[in-house]
């Protein structure tokens, strides 16, 4: 039995969000320009400030190049080939969820996502993106009850101006890098989330981004407030149809958490990754970023990465609060020619602030896995303290994992501490499960499923069987 | 640009292009025009101190002087052999079983290690073939033990470079000690090559000490190892204003043995890097790696350490260790493992820490009585000690014990 | 209870076997009948370890030739979980640890798969938590060890326990335990021996790995095997094995040798 070979076909499994929802949309041309970008802001109806954030986006945009990263090498896209704005047709504010047409709200269902009243999801409010459009939010009312606000980003954008003009764009600044300037000039929708102080969130905040159209960016923009002594955990999940050009996926996420407060941020990201050849899939270059900026604040990211052609994206923290706290848990799974170069960034700022890093990457088939990631102690940073783990599991010797975690400190009281290994599935301990009669599948994804148990603890209630069963799904085989 | 300026005129300054190594010279003079000197984009030189490396070129090119250097008496039965002009030792008598490769030899061999190290276009590299005139090559004869010495003095107000060359035949086995030493204002640059055959074991001790004022150092270290064959690298670093160390090895079919036992400490302003380079080109390699850095006061230590284990690597074992003390709040320390892994079967492991003495351990000796300075003493021998501790009783002649404590313990 | 017309469960004969090239077993035969107890004795790498694993399917460990029956059919092309269904058990001399597999899920999912294969039906989360239960008391176990991961940070005991856990729940037909019984203290090895025996019964056997007198002496064996090189060199009752606490393997060796010779 060539062990290698079976666990690869086990990992390989067909995509089974990739279906298309047959709905006019409206699109406007294809292209890049200020005029693009005033026809956007306009369609919005967008307050003066928004449009010229976009549009000092855009002039720094222009100015800069498109990275050039080592190891990951696409095909370059063209950027007035990409549609910038594609919304369904029919009118999508809506006041109730009676109104949405019900082939979205069918597309939803397919998704495991169903919003209608009956069939909702009980303690989770759920936010759903399709293509560059919020169409509807759940459970509004009764968040609306604790002063929480949970809406798209357009919507805040007419209802709460002031908010967003004094936090949007100031965790990840518009030239912070190319693809973060792109967003900063296009962004369609996205989701936007208020926590007053004092208030702990009282049910999961939940973003479900749909792509639908092949030919059309995808720039989605969050942005979460979290007041002081307040806390929220926020849910995002992706998937996308398959087609055989590659879409461009560039969201920005900024998060800001002042005094004590918490935001948990969870991602189970499943683009459509290409086929097995490597033809199509999402890029998904997406810059996430948390600001600490008030003592003992916490910022949790987790994630689980199995899907999109090429993921490049780094959730970092950035701890500037006194005692402020970053988290990293991630899962990265690349199967075929995937490449996925993701990591973190814990930049120490204040005093007693503290980092953890737990990242698992297991690569199989062709497929590079790589972790980057920068933890900086800056001379201010006393008493801080990181530590990072980072797990690399190969199937198949064609399968590359590369890791670069990069330590940085000018604090002579501070401590990192960081630990990585790279291994493959260990024979003995698949035969010790074979030999107790768990077959070969199962204990195969047994054994995956608790090299990531660290991350998987780290996840929501509602997320982490979730996650569980999309990772034992991509290990199965079996076609769901 | 400015920086090529420098790298320009200090090209111009340089004797004609003669001898034996006529060849090399013209290849790093040229790869040195059309290169100049890295950028702060270049990632390998993002973090180095580039006007330093300017400074570097300042100074010219030693021809002849001898530098009055005081060294350690020598162990009666190892050979000491002192490179510090261009024109190094033709007339010593070498040990049995050590012999010169002659012409022909070296015709043949050169070039070889640093093109399987590939670092031929390495800056450092280029410098030393543009500038070097002469160059040390030795071969171990098969199945010989021996021992041997090789100093390295720089000289005030000037720049050496040196090249050595050693070839360990089939089952040879050698205690090497290199020994490079700074001076006032010395720019030195070395680059020594070593091929292990099958069956062949080198114990390489390497003491680097920048000494003097304003002394800078560029050396690289190619080595290639055939199968079955053992290389263990104990090195220290210390006391220079620039230095950057460049090991490159490489286990041509894998199935050989490397440890690497690597200290550097640093203080005042000094900046030094270690950007040391693993590969496995086949099954069943062997690394240990440990590297640790101690950095007090304005000074700051680099270290980079690159592990590469491609498809036909399968069965490698690797394993590195990066641990660094931060002792000043002016310090800084950037430390960067790569690994890059493509073969399944393997296990390879790393880590590394930055963190200052423990508080704890001082704590306890500060309350049996013991006053701060011994403490702090007696915790930096220990922190030391799993590196200086693999040193021969020849290589500790040098004193380097009390040199580290003193540069680290303020 | 030594019932030659009782049915045979495992039949080896003539086994050679080798590991990452290297050879073994040299010629292996061995006949286990049900309600039979036997014991293998041997020193310190002379193949028991390696027998058992190839009974169980260990991919590593190649059969040159021979076959190992059980109950009459070849089994050396069943897959181990398959041979684990169908009765076989071993007690690993050194269980492995499986960080992030919870216990407790390893031992439901490992029980289902037997309950299938016999036509029982599948227990649930909270049918199984009854029934492991009821196992834990066998081997006087913290339902604690239940949360953790498989084995891990198990103290060598523990495991050991852990290991007769499994056997309780999986009621095999065949258990090999290769040494159980090795960094046992007075207690634990007491109930692992009373774990063994409360678990045989008339339809299943038992073969014990072991170097040590004292299991034998809680648990009486039928048949005492000695292996050396590769084979089983000698056979008799348990007189055999205290002649070998006695005397060591060497004198055995010998005075075996010499019978050869004889011969
Ligand atoms: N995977 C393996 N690779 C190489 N050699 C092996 C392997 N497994 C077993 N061996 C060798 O086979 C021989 C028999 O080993 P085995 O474990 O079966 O002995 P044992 O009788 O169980 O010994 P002990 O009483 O010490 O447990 C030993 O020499 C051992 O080193
Ligand atoms: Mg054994």
């Amino acid at each position: 039995m060539n062990q290698t070979n079976t666990v690869e076909e086990i990992v390989s499994q067909p995509y089974k969000y990739g279906f298309v929802t047959d709905i006019e949309t409206e699109k406007i041309p294809k292209g890049l320009n200020k005029e693009v970008i005033r026809l956007i802001s306009n369609k919005k109806k967008e307050p003066e400030f928004l449009l010229n954030f976009r549009l000092r986006a855009y002039d720094q945009w222009l100015k800069m190049e498109e990275p050039d990263w080592s190891g990951l090498s696409y095909t370059k896209i063209d950027y007035q080939d990409l549609v910038y704005y594609a919304a369904p047709k029919k009118d999508i504010k809506k006041q109730s969820l009676d109104e949405v047409d019900p082939k979205l709200l069918d597309t939803f269902e397919k998704l495991g996502i169903p919003l209608s009243e009956q069939k909702r999801l009980t303690n989770v409010a759920v936010d759903a993106v399709f293509d560059s459009v919020s169409i509807a939010t759940t459970y509004k009312e009764k968040l609306a009850e604790h002063g929480v606000i949970f809406c798209s980003i357009s919507e805040a954008v007419s209802k709460y101006p002031e908010l967003i003009e004094k936090y949007l764009g100031t965790v990840v600044p518009i030239n912070d890098n190319f693809f973060a300037a792109l967003n900063s000039a296009v962004f369609s929708d996205g989701s936007f989330v208020f926590i007053p102080k004092n208030v702990n969130c009282p049910m999961e905040l939940s973003s479900y981004f749909r792509i639908n159209s092949g030919d059309t960016g995808q720039f989605e923009r969050t942005l979460i407030i979290a007041e002081e002594f307040s806390s929220v955990s926020y849910l995002e999940g992706c998937t996308a149809p398959m087609f055989d050009t590659n879409t461009l996926h560039a969201a920005v996420v900024e998060l800001v958490a002042l005094d004590q407060a918490a935001i948990k941020y969870s991602t189970v990201q499943n683009w459509y990754a290409g086929n097995e050849k490597g033809v199509g899939g999402i890029y998904n270059f997406v810059t996430k970023r948390g600001e600490c900026r008030g003592r003992r604040s916490k910022i949790s990211w987790s994630q689980v990465e199995t899907g999109s052609a090429i993921t490049w994206k780094y959730p970092s923290c950035i701890l500037q609060g006194d005692e402020s706290i970053g988290e990293f848990y991630s899962i990265a799974l690349t199967n075929n020619l995937q490449k996925a170069d993701t990591g973190t960034k814990m930049i120490h700022i204040g005093k007693n602030t503290k980092s953890k890093i737990v990242s698992k990457g297991i690569s199989a088939g062709k497929s590079k896995n790589s972790y980057r990631g920068l933890v900086s102690i800056s001379p201010n940073a006393v008493g801080s303290r990181n530590y990072s783990q980072c797990d690399s599991m190969l199937i198949g010797d064609e399968a590359a994992a590369n890791t670069y975690p990069y330590i940085q400190s000018k604090q002579p009281q501070s401590n990192i501490e960081h630990e990585a290994s790279t291994c493959r599935i260990s024979e003995d301990q698949l035969f010790y499960l074979q030999s107790r009669g768990i077959d070969f599948e199962e204990a195969v994804s047994m054994i995956i499923s608790g090299f990531c148990s660290d991350v998987f603890n780290e996840l929501p209630m509602e997320f982490a069987s979730e996650a569980d069963k999309l990772l034992a799904l991509k290990l199965e085989g079996s076609v769901g | 640009m400015k920086s090529s300026a420098f790298c320009r005129n200090w090209l111009k300054s340089l004797p004609p292009t003669q001898g034996d190594l006529q060849k090399e010279q013209v290849f790093g003079r040229k790869r040195l025009l059309e290169k100049g000197i890295p950028s702060p984009e270049d990632e390998a030189w993002r973090l180095s101190n580039l006007n330093r490396l300017n400074e570097f070129f300042a100074l010219p090119l030693t021809i002849k002087e001898r530098s009055n250097h005081h060294f350690p008496e020598q162990e009666k039965s190892i050979k000491r052999l002192i490179l510090n002009t261009n024109k190094c030792i033709l007339e010593d008598i070498l040990p049995e079983g050590i012999t010169k490769l002659s012409n022909r030899e070296i015709e043949e061999n050169i070039g070889n290690i640093i093109k399987t190290c590939n670092i031929k276009n390495d800056l450092a590299v280029s410098i030393n073939q543009a500038a070097s005139s002469d160059l040390l090559a030795l071969r171990i004869n098969q199945n010989v033990t021996q021992s041997l010495e090789i100093i390295i003095p720089s000289v005030q107000q000037q720049m050496i470079s040196t090249r050595v060359i050693i070839i360990l035949e089939k089952g040879a086995r050698l205690d090497l000690l290199e020994v490079i030493l700074g001076n006032n204002q010395s720019a030195q640059n070395h680059l020594i090559e070593i091929k292990l055959e099958a069956n062949a074991e080198l114990n390489h001790e390497l003491i680097s000490f920048g000494q003097g004022k304003q002394a800078s150092s560029l050396s690289t270290l190619a080595v290639e190892q055939s199968p079955q064959s053992k290389y263990s690298l104990n090195s220290l670093h210390q006391g220079w204003h620039y230095a950057r160390f460049e090991p490159r090895i490489i286990q041509t079919q894998g199935d050989a043995s490397t440890t690497i036992k690597s200290l550097q400490v640093t203080s005042a302003k000094e900046q030094i890097a270690t950007h040391s380079l693993v590969r496995f080109e086949g099954p069943n390699g062997r690394l240990d790696q440990l590297q640790k850095a101690v950095a007090t006061d304005s000074s700051h230590s680099i270290f980079n350490g690159s592990i590469d284990v491609p498809k036909k690597a399968q069965k490698t074992e690797a394993a590195q260790l990066s641990k660094n003390l931060i002792l000043s709040k002016r310090a800084r320390i950037d430390t960067k493992p790569e690994l890059e892994i493509v073969a399944d079967d393997v296990r390879c492991t790393h880590g590394a820490t930055v963190s200052q003495l423990q508080e704890e351990e001082l704590f306890y000796l500060l309350s049996r009585g013991i006053n701060k300075e011994a403490a702090n003493s007696l915790l930096l021998q220990g922190y030391y000690d799993d590196i200086i501790s693999n040193f021969s009783k020849n290589a500790q002649r040098w004193n380097f014990i009390e040199k580290l404590i003193k540069a680290t313990n303020k | 209870m030594n019932l030659s017309n009782s049915e045979i469960l495992l039949s080896i004969e003539d086994l050679h076997a080798s590991v990452e090239d290297k050879k073994i077993l040299y010629g292996v035969n061995l006949i286990v009948r049900e309600g039979e107890i036997h014991a293998i004795m041997g020193p310190n790498g002379s193949g028991k370890s390696t027998l058992s694993k190839i009974i169980a399917g260990h991919p590593s460990y190649k059969v040159i030739s021979g076959s190992i029956k059980f109950k009459g059919i070849n089994i050396l092309e069943l897959e181990p979980e398959k041979r684990a269904r169908i009765g076989i058990f071993l007690g690993f001399q050194y269980p492995v640890e499986i960080p992030g597999v919870s216990n407790l899920e390893f031992l439901r999912v490992s029980t289902n798969s037997r309950r299938n294969e016999l036509g029982k039906s599948e227990l649930d989360t909270f049918e199984f938590e009854e029934l492991v239960t009821e196992s834990l008391k066998i081997v006087e176990m913290d339902p604690a060890f239940l949360e953790r991961s498989v084995n891990e940070g198990f103290s060598g005991g523990e495991k050991k326990r852990n290991e007769i856990l499994q056997m309780a729940l999986l009621d095999p037909l065949v258990a090999i335990l290769d040494e159980t019984d090795s960094g046992l203290d007075i207690d634990a090895l007491r109930v692992v021996a009373s774990g063994i025996t409360k678990l045989s019964n008339p339809n299943s056997a038992t073969i014990l790995i072991t170097h040590y007198q004292r299991l034998l002496n809680e648990v009486t064996p039928d048949f005492v095997h000695i292996m050396a090189n590769g084979k089983i060199i000698k056979t008799g009752n348990k007189e055999l094995a205290m002649d070998i606490e006695k005397s060591g393997y060497e004198l055995i060796n010998k005075r075996t040798k010499k019978k050869e010779v004889a011969k």
